[in-house]
């Protein structure tokens, strides 16, 4: 690629204009699904387009730039990723237009196009603050006032039978984000059993947030995808489900409490690895009958020693994270004790915060704060295949069973279910980004009954440094395209407001940018409805909000979309910021491309890179 | 220009009508390269991080890592056609206009409207779409132009493939054969690259695009040996 310069806006149009028209398709109540094949055979099926567009082939640095920015926005919202995109190449065309119109009274450029990309990158930086310091306070006195407040307590309350007014409530949320993702059919159902697993794991004395945070970690571990059922039979089960199957026979007698280890390393030692050479016999003297059977019967009683340690702690159930030795299973089975092997790390790390209690590398240090207590320990058979399952005794969690026809329907309503947890958390907790990685540190440094209210206190001196946001939370629109037009209008007004001032000129022509920006989200969601005229329809604000509640598309979060907006101004401004770009012909990008890609993309990833 | 921006008064003005009418034209062109790109790159194209040289549209790349360029072969340039060698009637066009400034040196006429075409023939040899750097899956589809229809006998007309430029002043027949000649040259050609790289394709899609390619380079040469009977 040359230098930039003149080429710069029109590579930045074109490339973000070829990833609108890839998601455009599937924008919208009425969007289509994507259906992606592999040479394999292998069907991934999807509506989100965090999904649909890291699984494209990308070799342009302005498009890659973008993805990335999609990716890490749709994880930390869960949603709204094709809104990006939209607004995104609105915003960058209207900044194209102005900086072209106004070039001509720039001083000082060698060249025209100079000239433009240097007003467009002053625009994107006005735009930039003008979001960061004066759009929470437009939208909470523009925009709020038009929606309702979700309390975290009515959640579990059916849409149907609700009292309260306008129907706000979590499972509306819930319903219509269901709704755009996984389709129509079993939006109910999902939005329910959505529900259901927040109120369980739901602590009182607690922010909605915490449960929610501690849901998202753990979401991998928390789910057991089973292939081969109608969605419908996706259900709740008691216990934490771990994904292995015993390794030694399972605990005849269901005698409770149960005690249970967990264990990082393997209990034999290694003493010998591959390379090293073991001299056997005594220095000097004649050798006798010394060979490696003795060696070997010398560890085995060495970890006779460590198992008969396990038993005064009354511990039947072994956790393990690697593969144990033959000996140790078959120490173990003569122990009547239950192992597992090779569990996942979440799983583990879950296990370990449920319990609290910590695990064990080195088995001759095993104390009794080591030892979990459980209610229960028994196999599960779950479609296919046979799992492990357990509960504590202290906190009662539920797993999640996800059942679909196809691997990809399944993958799908999984990733839903994350998102749609992920969003909730956002409306919530309507904090940017900086500030919801502490309460991530915080919720490790958890020990014993770490589910109490000492976390608040911990959290509390990092929010005073993130920026207080205006808007409550929990704070809901209805969905399908309010948000913007109602920002529209408050830009407007803001904009005639600001233009009898002299000084705040500029914000005048900032806000008026960003306000025709904002127009073609609706637009987009419109154009295939015959209800919805054009917006060059000189229709007043009314008319417009009633069409819109007339189709009724649900709720949506209002600090989920002040976060993508925010996300849009920052992805634009630093697309603008690049003066050259400079190929390379090493992979430099291993990282961020194996993050940004799925596992779909991994094998080819190795052959390009 | 913007050198002197500091010192005039310069008052940015609304585009007139036919500004807005090529903006508009513009900006749907623009549209379509899009949806096109987008279209491909859902079909499992990787979109390159060159543009082309001609247009300067994002290139993309197929799994049998060919480059393409979506504007070049697939939509109608802006300007193919004002482009003479292209367009039978810009070519006609063009022809009149030199008719009308020649009228005045009369005898040179003839010779000049052999001469002014082969000229411009080479002239326009330039932007024509290079097969070796924009190569792809819609070339296969595509025969290649058959030899327009001559309006006057003195334009030989050139074909898809490099246009060397080539004396005007034989009659018809002779004109028509080397041009047919050219022609023949160009799809064998092809029929020989296709044969190569169907002998190394490992794909099936690609195996039956180049089976359609070498399909209709078969056609191609049996109707230009129909042409020359």
């Amino acid at each position: 690629m040359p230098p930039l310069g003149h080429l710069h806006m029109e590579h930045v149009l074109q490339a973000v204009g070829v990833l609108e028209a890839v998601i455009l398709r599937s924008f919208g109540p009425e969007g289509g699904q994507v259906l992606f094949t592999r040479d394999t055979g292998q069907v991934l099926l999807s509506r989100s387009g965090t999904r649909i567009l890291t699984a494209l082939h990308l070799e342009h640095p302005f498009a890659r730039m973008v993805v990335e920015c999609v990716w890490k926005h749709s994880s930390a919202t869960g949603d709204g990723s094709k809104t990006f995109i939209l607004l995104l190449a609105s915003l960058l065309r209207l900044i194209h237009a102005a900086a072209s119109k106004g070039s001509n009274v720039s001083h000082s450029y060698s060249s025209t196009k100079a000239a433009e990309a240097a007003t467009a990158r002053h625009l994107a930086d006005k735009l930039l603050a003008f979001g960061l310091k004066e759009l929470d306070e437009l939208i909470a006195t523009g925009v709020v006032p038009y929606g309702g407040c979700i309390s975290w307590e009515d959640f579990t309350v059916e849409a149907q039978t609700s009292s309260l007014t306008n129907n706000l409530c979590v499972q509306k949320l819930l319903r219509s984000f269901f709704h755009t993702r996984c389709g129509y059919t079993h939006c109910d159902f999902s939005s329910h059993l959505t529900c259901e697993l927040l109120s369980h794991w739901n602590f009182k004395n607690q922010l909605p947030s915490f449960s929610l945070q501690l849901v998202s970690d753990y979401f991998p571990a928390l789910h057991t995808p089973v292939s081969g059922f109608p969605v419908r039979s996706s259900r709740l089960i008691e216990g934490q489900v771990i994904h292995r199957d015993f390794a030694t026979p399972p605990l005849k007698t269901d005698h409770q409490p149960v005690k249970a280890v967990v264990l990082t390393g393997s209990l034999q030692p290694t003493l010998l690895s591959t390379g090293d050479v073991l001299e056997l016999g005594y220095r000097g003297r004649m050798k006798e009958e010394r060979s490696i059977l003795h060696f070997s019967s010398w560890m085995e009683s060495s970890l006779q020693g460590v198992i008969a340690k396990l038993q005064t702690l009354g511990v039947c159930v072994l956790l393990s994270a690697v593969k144990q030795s033959a000996a140790v299973l078959a120490l173990a089975t003569q122990a009547e004790m239950c192992l597992v092997e090779c569990v996942s790390e979440d799983e583990l790390s879950l296990f370990s915060q449920l319990s609290g209690t910590t695990p064990i590398w080195d088995c001759s240090m095993i104390e009794s704060e080591h030892v979990a207590t459980l209610a229960f320990c028994r196999p599960i058979q779950l479609g296919a295949h046979r799992y492990k399952k357990h509960t504590s005794i202290t906190i009662k969690p539920c797993s999640l069973i996800i059942c679909a026809p196809g691997e990809g329907q399944i993958e799908q309503y999984a990733c839903a279910l994350q998102d749609a947890i992920r969003m909730l958390l956002r409306t919530w907790e309507p904090m940017l980004a900086a500030a919801t990685t502490t309460s991530k540190s915080t919720l490790q440094s958890h020990k014993g009954a770490s589910l109490h209210t000492d976390s608040l206190t911990e959290q509390t001196p990092y929010r005073s440094i993130a920026i207080q946001p205006i808007q409550k939370p929990g704070c809901v629109l209805s969905a399908g395209g309010l948000f913007e037009l109602l920002l529209h209008y408050a830009l407007l007004q803001h904009g005639h407001s600001c233009s009898v001032s002299p000084d705040l000129n500029i914000d005048a022509s900032v806000s008026q940018l960003l306000a025709n920006a904002l127009l073609s989200v609706p637009q987009k969601i419109y154009s295939h409805s015959p209800k919805f005229p054009n917006d060059s329809h000189p229709f007043s604000l009314g008319d417009k909000l009633s069409k819109v509640s007339e189709l009724d598309l649900g709720l949506e979060s209002v600090s989920c979309k002040y976060q993508l907006l925010l996300a849009v101004l920052q992805c634009v401004a630093s697309l603008l910021k690049v003066d050259a770009v400079l190929p390379t012909h090493t992979a430099l990008h291993t990282q961020s491309r194996r993050l940004a890609r799925t596992s779909w993309e991994d094998t080819e990833d190795e052959g390009e890179g | 220009m913007a050198l002197n921006g500091d010192e005039e008064d310069f008052k940015w003005e609304p585009p007139t009508e036919a500004e807005m009418k090529v903006i508009q034209a513009r900006r749907e062109r623009q549209d379509k390269i899009s949806k096109l790109m987008g279209d491909y790159l859902l079909k499992g194209y990787k979109m390159l991080g060159e543009a082309c040289e001609v247009c300067g549209t994002i290139l993309l790349q197929d799994k049998q890592q060919k480059n393409y360029c979506v504007s070049c072969q697939e939509l109608d340039s802006d300007i193919d056609k004002d482009n003479p060698a292209l367009n039978a009637q810009a070519a006609l066009s063009q022809v009149r206009e030199r008719q009308l400034a020649a009228q005045s040196p009369a005898p040179s006429q003839a010779p000049e409207l052999n001469d002014s075409p082969s000229s411009s023939q080479e002239n326009m040899s330039v932007p024509q779409p290079r097969p070796e750097h924009c190569e792809g899956a819609a070339a296969g589809g595509r025969t290649p132009l058959p030899p327009p229809a001559v309006p006057p006998p003195s334009t030989p007309a050139s074909t898809a493939a490099l246009a060397p430029a080539r004396p005007s002043v034989t009659p018809q027949s002779s004109a028509q054969r080397l041009v047919l000649q050219e022609a023949e040259e160009a799809v064998l050609t092809k029929l020989r690259w296709a044969t190569n790289q169907l002998q190394s394709s490992a794909s099936l899609e690609a195996s039956i695009q180049l089976c359609s390619l070498i399909n209709s380079c078969a056609n191609s040469l049996r109707s230009l040996k129909e042409l020359t009977q």
